[in-house]
């Protein structure tokens, strides 16, 4: 082989500490190496010719460039290699630089360990083989998981832009929470009026086909080619024969055995139900837990009241498999239920503060309800367990967040700004009422937040106290809560008529399934995690996924569409090209050396290790073997370490190519 | 209470398994040998007593199987869990075997000796599988035997007491003896690979000549191999002929794997392998 | 940078992963933070790359330590590298602990690409301990000095002799 070591001063930056002329020197003497020079910037234009010159004039077959980090400059020089017509892989680099002459000062120990970094990458580089980036075709179809705000803006970006959107929805209708907020901070708009809108506009949108009350029950494949399948539950409704009169809701008899999900259980739905009445789909479902059809056999209200016979008692799951090129995580967030039996048993919680013991201590979502004009109590504040008119109302903040003893360590972000709504629309409402709000510090960094907030405290009169609650109690039909005032440094008891609690925020109690469903990573709260958190924050590490809203970690209703948004972009860059390219830094498998003990499969953390047989020429089965899907394998090596045997090599980290790195330093 | 020959005739009459592998006796010695039992005849040459020494799950390794088949097979505990670890490895499936699971009451650590609390088994001092976690027919026969004191945890215990250097100096001397014939790995029933890392050549990472530095790295990486497979039948040490003490590592790392994940090799065919999974709280002390 | 305190140098092998402490590695060069040149990094994508025979054919290649340094738990690149090479590790140093090669001769840290200072404490803290654990020889020399023992080779030469 004959190899060409270029050795870069980076101006003084090398050449300070190590003498480049000398490593060139010593490093012409290096068994395969047929030239050696020195160079004050091997990165600039001269410096690229002088390496581009070289490769065909010595007619080279690898190059070693001794300089910076491999983290700067590798795709610089592999393109120069690249332009001289060498495979760009027969290409090595030795860090001169971060990982020598910036970190000693003697110019001998920083030239001599410079010969040995070159020697070290001169032996690797002659086990180099060439190789071609791996092409992949790319489906330009996205999945959306999630119909809250974020999944909906994602869905809209994409489908604008031409390409097709399954928008997949757990629930019987999109729109997230946000459809059950009352009014939105810092503007104070109606939710709902802002949102339905959206929804509608998903529903007819050619480019989307809607599948709620569906959730996804398995993901296989890779970026540019994921097989989704989709369960879609049954609703004991056709979709295709609903009108979405309503009658079949109206004439169900079983009025009051559930607790309405999207009334946040202050008021009781049929059996037969749509969540709220802007659903879409307008198509109701049978709540078969409830249901007297399904636990006698008796009541056919539902089938009596449908002019069109769409109610289907023996309708089963439906499993549908769609082929996507991208996916957008939308799963959103649930509230932290803190005690509230028989939930969440797992957590410490605040128990102290009697929620789902008393009524009337109530978490931020119902009282959204509650403050809602299509609420239970048609927007009126009146408390739930005597509809009474509260006179005096206690917020606190932090109720889950900012506290790992009792719930999480993170701050939930949102709750400052909608306890300031909160504590608003109630002033606003009653207006004799007394609002207190106890606080840990307001964080509202926001554009018109903090103003907010200030609005809250100088034009409606909310009295904020600086500090935590140590316990609420009923006394003489009141509520006592008691808590300490850190500012005035005193003890406070408030004779309350009703209790807000700004809980945390959690991700959906099945993130962790999907998360391992799709092949991402998650954090210890079940938050997805994204690539690097500053210059990659919507994509996971897995690539053609990507992530929007508050299923990554808290955030407000502008937030989440802004990431939804760039989820979309991002998937849109995907869908830019008809294949992918990628590094060809992946996993292969000696066949007739592999034992099938498949550790290799238990080891991978992207499913990228299959199953082959290997049959003789009669066709009996010799043995089972691992395969190595090279679209799924991301080049970690952790197959090739574990692999008993050294059936599996991870192309460009060899066992070879290491081998001779270890031999080189004898 | 059915007797082994019974089990195994009707085995074999029914069809129900091609071949038994067993032991039998060795003409005009005092030992058993291995023994593939093919016909309703040949049960009645199958014996079972404390001088059964040999692991027969090493026959149920893709390479060493005497039929293509259902296989039944006679394990003792610790043969039952070599054979459970080999379906945890996918080297084998549930339905490719019937495992006649004989209690045991020791064996010999010598072929040819009767047995007695002098002459018994190393592995049978500590062992706690009398009745084999795995069968599909259980022979019953006598558990109870005498244990003398466990000389090979004493001798761990003066290992590990040892400065570094004496350690290293101690198994220098051992493993300077080896002659790479590969006894152990051929005894061995999770020595199943088709190329062992030995023998793989680009690269060699294992130097081959019966040198001591290769001796080293062949000895370490073979036990390493084992980590959390080993299941303690100790056929590797019983197959070398230079008397190196193998059982005292896999012995290590089987104590490792309880100490460190509460793991014990081979004792359900269901359970996750040690390596090849991984849990967040895995201890870490060592790591700065 | 210490002045060494003997004129030995010892010969360092570090194997590292390609995201976090190579990239540590480059903060710590970035940064100007001096170190001991005594190490040798080998980049390797993940941790889970880094087998136990790369330490055993170090110290054959004449090292008289070697660190291996990954992401820290929970943030590998490849999600769970980390962990299974974690698992790994706990048998293989338990292992060569056994056979007489401590934990001063093998060292394991995590390092994350923004703890470029704590590279370069595990860095000097690792050839410190070695530099005062001395050269490997036992381990380097094992072939000539274990080379057959003298009874075994009279043996075997006389029985070279009467088949002559």
């Amino acid at each position: 082989m004959k190899i060409g070591v270029f050795i870069c001063y980076c101006g003084e930056n090398i050449g300070r500490t190590v003498d480049c002329a000398a490593v060139a020197q010593a490093c012409a003497s290096i068994p395969g190496v047929a030239v050696s020079v020195d160079y004050k910037y091997m990165c600039s234009d001269p410096g690229q010719n002088l390496i581009i010159n070289a490769i065909r004039e010595h007619r080279l077959d690898g190059v070693v460039v001794g300089s910076c980090s491999p983290h700067m400059h590798e795709k610089t020089f592999r393109k120069a290699c690249s332009n001289a017509g060498l495979n760009p892989f027969m290409f090595e680099m030795a860090n001169l630089r971060e990982h020598c002459s910036w970190i000693h000062d003697d110019i001998a120990v920083g030239t001599a360990k410079s010969i040995d970094l070159v020697r070290i990458a001169v032996e690797k580089v002659k086990r180099n083989e060439p190789l071609t980036p791996i092409r992949v075709p790319v489906t330009k179809r996205a999945l959306v998981i999630g119909g809250g705000i974020s999944g909906i803006q994602a869905a809209l970006d994409i489908a604008g832009a031409g390409f097709q959107v399954v928008l997949v929805e757990k629930e019987p209708s999109i729109g997230g929470h946000m459809s059950q907020l009352s009014e939105t901070f810092p503007t104070l708009d109606c939710s709902q009026c802002i949102l339905t809108p959206r929804m509608v506009e998903v529903y007819q949108h050619p480019n989307i086909t809607l599948m709620s009350y569906s959730e996804v029950e398995k993901v296989e494949g890779f970026i540019g080619n994921f097989s989704v399948t989709i369960r879609r539950k049954a609703r004991s409704v056709r979709a295709d024969l609903c009108t979405g009169c309503g009658d079949c809701v109206q004439k169900c008899p079983i009025k009051k055995k559930a607790y309405s999900e999207f009334e946040e259980g202050l008021a009781f739905r049929p059996a037969m139900y749509v969540p709220f009445p802007q659903a879409v789909p307008n198509i109701p479902v049978i709540d078969r837990a409830v249901c007297t059809y399904y636990k006698t056999g008796k009541c056919q209200a539902c089938v009596k009241a449908c002019g069109r016979g769409a109610i289907d008692f023996e309708q089963q799951d439906e499993f549908v498999t769609e082929a996507v090129g991208a996916i957008v995580v939308a799963t959103g967030y649930k509230l932290y239920t803190i005690d509230k039996k028989p939930d969440d048993s797992q957590y410490k919680g605040y128990g102290e503060y009697g929620y789902g013991v008393y009524k009337d201590v109530i978490d931020g979502l119902q009282f959204e309800r509650l403050a809602s004009a299509s609420g239970p109590t048609g927007g009126e504040i009146r408390r739930p367990s005597d509809k009474a008119v509260p006179k005096k109302i206690v917020f606190i903040q932090c109720v889950g967040s900012r506290d790992e003893s009792k719930g999480f360590s993170y701050c939930s972000k949102i709750c400052c700004m909608y306890t300031a709504k909160h504590a608003m629309l109630y002033k606003h409402k009653v207006h004799e009422g007394e609002a207190y709000v106890f606080y840990m510090d307001i964080r509202s960094g926001g554009k018109g937040y903090e103003e907010f907030v200030r609005r809250a405290i100088e034009e409606d009169h909310v009295k904020y106290i600086r500090g935590r609650v140590s316990r609420i109690y009923e006394k003489d039909g009141k509520y006592i809560v008691r808590g300490e005032d850190t500012i005035a440094g005193m003890q406070v008891e408030i004779d309350a008529d009703m209790v807000v609690l700004a809980t945390a925020m959690v991700p959906q109690p099945e993130s962790a399934v999907l998360a391992q469903k799709l092949g991402i990573a998650y954090d210890n709260h079940g938050y997805f995690v994204e690539v690097h958190p500053k210059l990659r924050p919507v994509e996971c590490s897995t690539g053609g996924i990507f992530l929007a809203g508050a299923c990554h970690s808290p955030r407000d209703i502008p937030e989440s569409v802004s990431m939804a948004s760039a989820a979309a972009a991002k998937a849109l860059v995907l869908f830019g090209s008809d294949v992918l390219e990628r590094e060809p830094v992946v996993a292969k498998v000696n066949e007739s050396t592999c034992a099938g003990c498949f550790y290799c499969q238990k080891v991978c953390a992207y499913n990228a290790v299959e199953r082959r047989e290997i049959r003789d020429r009669a066709g009996n089965l010799r043995k089972v073997v691992a395969y190595v899907n090279e679209g799924l394998c991301q080049g970690c090596g952790t197959c090739n370490a574990t692999c008993p045997s050294k059936s599996v090599e991870l192309i460009g980290f060899t066992d070879e190519q290491l081998y001779a790195e270890i031999h080189a330093l004898a | 209470m059915p007797s082994l020959q019974h089990v195994v005739k009707d085995l074999l009459a029914s069809g129900a398994v091609e071949v038994v592998i067993g032991y039998e006796k060795a003409p005009g010695q005092n030992r058993t040998r291995p023994f593939f039992a093919r016909t309703p005849e040949d049960a009645d040459r199958l014996v079972f007593d404390f001088s059964a020494l040999n692991n027969l799950a090493v026959y149920l390794t893709r390479q060493k199987r005497p039929a293509k088949g259902k296989i039944g097979i006679v394990a003792k505990g610790c043969d039952a869990r070599a054979i459970t670890m080999l379906m945890q490895e996918q080297q084998l499936t549930r339905d490719d075997v019937h495992v006649i699971g004989m209690e045991c009451s020791g064996v010999t650590a010598e072929m040819g000796a009767d047995l007695s609390k002098d002459t018994l088994a190393a592995k049978c001092v500590t062992c706690k599988v009398q009745t084999p976690p795995l069968a599909d027919t259980l022979v019953e026969g006598p558990k109870d035997y005498e244990r003398p004191d466990d000389r090979n945890g004493a001798r761990m215990r003066e290992l590990e007491a040892m400065t570094p250097e004496q350690r290293f100096a101690f198994w220098a001397g051992e493993f300077d003896r080896c002659v790479r014939c590969y006894a152990c790995r051929q005894a061995c029933p999770m020595c199943y690979c088709e190329q062992c890392v030995a023998e793989k050549n680009q690269p060699q990472w294992i130097e081959t000549s019966a040198t001591l530095r290769g001796n080293i790295a062949w000895n370490v990486i073979r036990a390493f191999h084992l980590g959390g497979r080993c299941v303690g039948c100790n056929e590797c040490e019983r197959a070398c002929p230079a008397d190196i003490p193998l059982g005292l590592l896999n012995r290590k790392l089987g104590m490792v794997a309880g100490q460190e994940f509460g793991y014990a090799a081979g004792m359900d065919a269901s359970a996750p392998t040690l390596v090849g999974t991984w849990d967040k709280s895995d201890r870490q002390e060592y790591i700065k | 940078m210490k002045m060494p305190t003997s004129t030995w140098n010892p010969k360092i092998v570090a194997f590292v992963c390609n995201w976090c402490t190579y990239t540590g590695a480059d903060l710590a060069g970035t940064s100007r933070l001096k170190q001991e040149p005594n190490a040798r990094l080998i980049r390797v994508p993940c941790t889970g790359r880094i087998d136990p025979v790369f330490v055993i054919k170090a110290f054959e290649s004449g090292a008289d330590g070697v660190l291996i340094s990954g992401c820290h738990p929970a943030d590998c690149h490849y999600n769970t590298g980390n962990y299974h090479a974690r698992r790994r590790w706990t048998l293989f140093h338990n292992l060569l602990d056994f056979v007489g090669i401590d934990s001063s001769r093998l060292h394991f840290s995590w390092v994350s690409a923004s703890e470029g200072k704590k590279w370069v404490t595990v860095v000097d803290g690792v050839i410190d301990e070695i530099r005062a654990r001395g050269p490997f020889e036992r381990y380097q020399k094992a072939n000539s000095e274990f080379a057959l023992p003298p009874a075994l080779f009279e043996a075997a030469a006389k029985e070279v002799q009467q088949h002559a």
